[in-house]
């Protein structure tokens, strides 16, 4: 009886270890193990926290791209649209409007630059990664040239509600992690049981049989896009109102990369058409942890994008052996 | 005579479906051996296991005697084994001359040496070839001397021929048979892969006839005739089963027109086409590679789009209508169900329910609606039911699933849409002996409910045992029309090449 449970055990460990997401989770939880066990700092109720609360940002950053990845696109220009709307509604703020007339503002631009990408992309037929790494230049020089000149843009004063995103509580969870949750559950619920999101994953699987089908292929791509400009935003507000300020450099940083690695790392194929909304919390969580560790064991800046750097490759090569698309497999229909 | 080519036991399997299966299979030094058997029989699969684009999954090849197995093309052309596609492998932006040389450059290369060189090769096999023509300018035929050119170049023995005739003229026929002739008489062996009866029995020395993966027969050219070969090739039961007497069928009456193409122009595809279909029958649309029929019926769906100026008139009951994207097509009640399903008909990592559903979804126009998620497991369930998809289960992923049941749910991805104009192209291409029958069923019964059906296929039987009209195109156009009483195959035929 036992033995039969054990077995069972065994074959559900096993299984877990063949996808891509079964080999995070345990990497993930051997990682949490091994720092708790290793720094006596890591596993405090105040650092768990503070994990959580630093990384919900890149998660909700990861929602965003994960949604145009399944789509079989990415979008590098989000760190862009961040920074340039959210410092743009501050600085409208500032000069004397209302800071929700502001907001709306930023997130008008966020969307229009989400959309005039999207019609790039869908009918301009530019391929994603050209078409979002030369717009995201293009809206940063925009926005440093005619927006804003300073690159740290405070909260305007008296934002009494504003900055409760950041530094609220409710019921004892930070409103920064709330809002992750909240969001997760959204995309989950959009593409589980929307039609947008069925076709999502149509039209990242196959766009051609997509196409035939009779799904509009454009419009979708566009709406994608300008639904990841508006994520991105939303993770700028949060950002901002947690640290008090945005700051523009980190269109310069490695943050795109990170949310990269969330996302491919979580178990979301780069080639489109798989991968949920569990795959990037998975992504946030072991990201989060490493980020969280290497940083306590005060592990200098470049070492640990080194480490980034090869757990990303590494996630992309397992990536590629777990949905392989190689002639063998796209020949199946003609033999 | 020896054996150059030997297989024993060898099977193939993709994903666990054996394309080719336990096929004991020899090529004899200096002859030419036909390989006949329909679509999805595995002669192709067996051919590219030679030529070194498969490894087997079990089983031994031996060449000269000496067991093999390649890792990729180049090392079985190292063997002196040249694989001659239907699609040739040519550069089409380069000359014939550099396209002989490719993979044997020198470090620095003159063009007009290469020339020179190339045109003494080229000579010395007797081909009519401009060494400095550009590929892309080339016929078919003259394309296919290139690449038997480049072949012998490269020291080939062994030539493998994937459907060398059926992008040829008649005259260019003959020019291809003599070419042979030539290849066999230099002591070369060769596979010739084809459709055509006739031709095989006139220039093979043997011929071996592949069903469902399976060796059936293996004998003398002399020892056979055409009803021997099609009784190996379909199996007895099925053939009437299949393509049964053309003759007692009753064709069905059209009813109101549902599509009129007229003078439709697509580039250098489709050439002033005009052609009518019927609501209520089955249209057969039939023409060799080429022809431009598939073109023709992608326009009609929105899939692709006619010319703009003088592009002609396409009306749909009654209509004049301009698709830019199928979308619209599918709205207005038309499917169009692909040749190619794994390029563009499913969605091979998704379930089975999930890829019907898709179909449904598809033809809705609320963006943001939410799907019940049992409701769409009973709608899919019904088709999966009505199409008799056999799997594990509703969620299995397409990729698990074998040809024939993958098209079955191609086809109910579109017809859960409720068409009334079903174009339907190559509808059993790859998919295995059973299927064919249940999906031939399928369309005879959409006929007979009264939707308009088109049937493009390059295979004559299925066209004579499915159609009630057939429409042969050839170089664009609409070139014939008849109904089934008076066709046969011998008269297609004519119109298509003629």
């Amino acid at each position: 009886m036992s033995g039969a449970v054990a077995q069972g055990n065994q074959a559900q460990l096993s299984g877990l270890l063949k996808s891509q997401e079964g080999i995070v989770l345990v990497l993930a939880v051997l990682a949490f193990v091994l720092f708790s066990l290793l720094l006596p700092s890591f596993f405090s109720p105040g650092n768990i926290l503070a994990l959580i609360r630093s990384v919900s940002i890149l998660g909700i950053l990861a929602l965003g791209m994960a949604l145009v990845v399944i789509a079989r696109g990415i979008d590098v220009s989000m760190i862009a649209t961040m920074v340039v709307s959210v410092s743009w509604a501050f600085v409208i703020a500032r000069s004397g409007y209302s800071l929700e007339f502001a907001l709306l503002v930023g997130a008008l631009f966020a969307v229009v630059a989400g959309v005039l990408i999207g019609v790039l992309i869908a009918f301009g037929e530019v391929a994603p990664i050209f078409a979002t790494l030369a717009a995201g230049s293009v809206i940063y020089g925009l926005g440093r040239t005619f927006f804003f000149t300073l690159e740290m843009q405070n909260v305007p004063p008296d934002a009494g509600w504003f900055s409760l995103i950041g530094q609220g509580r409710i019921l004892g969870v930070p409103v920064t992690v709330v809002v992750f949750g909240v969001l997760c559950l959204a995309l989950h619920l959009v593409l589980s049981r929307t039609r947008f999101g069925w076709q999502t994953y149509a039209m990242g699987n196959n766009p051609g049989a997509a196409r035939i089908t009779g799904i509009s292929n454009r419009p979708m791509i566009v709406a994608q896009y300008a639904i990841s400009a508006l994520v991105a935003y939303g993770a700028g507000l949060v950002l901002a109102s947690s640290a008090s300020a945005i700051n523009a450099r980190l269109f310069n940083s490695t943050m795109i990369y990170d949310i990269l690695l969330v996302v491919v790392l979580g178990g979301i194929g780069l080639n489109g058409g798989h991968g949920k909304v569990r795959n990037v919390i998975l992504g946030t969580i072991f990201v989060g942890i490493l980020l969280n560790g290497m940083t306590i064991m005060n592990i200098p800046y470049t070492i640990q994008n080194l480490v980034k750097g090869v757990v990303l490759l590494l996630a992309i090569v397992i990536d590629s052996l777990v949905n392989p698309r190689d002639e063998q497999t796209s020949q199946q229909g003609d033999l | 005579m020896t054996d150059v080519v030997e297989f024993r036991k060898a099977t193939k399997a993709f994903a666990g479906n054996a394309a080719v299966r336990d096929v004991d299979f020899t090529l004899r030094q200096g002859e030419v051996h036909a390989l006949l058997g329909e679509n999805g029989a595995g002669k192709s699969t067996l051919t590219k296991v030679l030529a070194g684009l498969y490894p087997l999954t079990s089983g031994e090849m031996l060449i000269d005697g000496k067991p093999v197995s390649f890792s990729s093309p180049g090392d079985a052309m190292k063997h002196g084994i040249a694989m001659v596609f239907q699609e040739t492998n040519l550069i089409p932006s380069m000359n014939v001359a550099q396209n002989i040389f490719l993979g044997e450059e020198s470090f620095f290369n003159r063009l007009r040496g290469v020339n020179i060189k190339a045109q003494q090769h080229l000579q010395r096999l007797n081909f009519h070839v401009e060494p400095t023509a550009l590929v892309s300018t080339l016929g078919a035929a003259k394309k296919q001397m290139v690449e038997i050119a480049r072949a012998v170049h490269h020291n080939a023995r062994i030539f493998i021929f994937d459907e060398p005739t059926a992008t040829l003229t008649p005259e260019e026929k003959q020019h291809f048979f003599a070419l042979v002739e030539r290849l066999k008489g230099e002591g070369a062996s060769i596979i010739f892969i084809s459709h055509a009866l006739e031709e095989a029995l006139s220039i093979a020395d043997r011929i071996s006839v592949l069903r469902d993966g399976a060796l059936i027969v293996t004998d003398e050219a002399r020892n056979l005739t055409r009803e021997k070969i099609v009784q190996a090739m379909v199996g007895r039961q099925l053939t009437d089963a299949l393509y049964g007497d053309a003759a007692k069928r009753v064709a069905r009456a059209p009813r109101e027109k549902v599509l009129t193409l007229e003078n439709v122009s697509m580039g250098k595809a489709v050439r002033s086409a005009t052609l009518s279909v019927f609501a209520g029958q089955v249209t057969g649309l039939f023409g060799l590679v080429g022809a431009g029929r598939t073109e023709m019926m992608k326009i009609a769906a929105g899939v692709l789009k006619r010319d703009f100026f003088h592009g002609g008139r396409i009306t749909l009951r009654g209509e004049v209508v301009r698709f830019r994207v199928p979308r619209q097509a599918v709205r207005r009640g038309v499917a169009y169900i692909t040749e190619d399903r794994k390029l563009d008909g499913l969605f091979d990592t998704m379930g089975i329910a999930q890829n019907v559903f898709l179909g449904k979804l598809a033809k809705g126009s609320n963006p943001v609606s939410v799907i019940g998620l049992n409701e769409a497991r009973r709608q899919s369930a019904e088709w999966i039911e009505t199409m008799k998809v056999r799997s594990i289960g509703a969620n299995a992923r397409l990729v698990e699933l074998s040809g024939g049941n993958q098209q079955k749910v191609v086809i109910a991805k579109s017809l859960i849409q409720a068409p009334s104009l079903i174009i339907f192209d190559e509808p059993t291409r790859g998919v295995d002996v059973g299927a064919i029958a249940e999906i031939h069923q399928i369309i005879e019964r959409l006929a007979d409910a009264g939707a308009g059906v088109v049937v493009i296929s390059s295979y004559l039987p299925e066209i004579l045992n499915l159609s009630d009209r057939i429409l042969v195109a050839r170089q664009g156009r609409i070139v014939e029309e008849m109904t089934i009483d008076e066709a046969s195959e011998e008269k297609i035929m004519y119109a298509a090449v003629h």
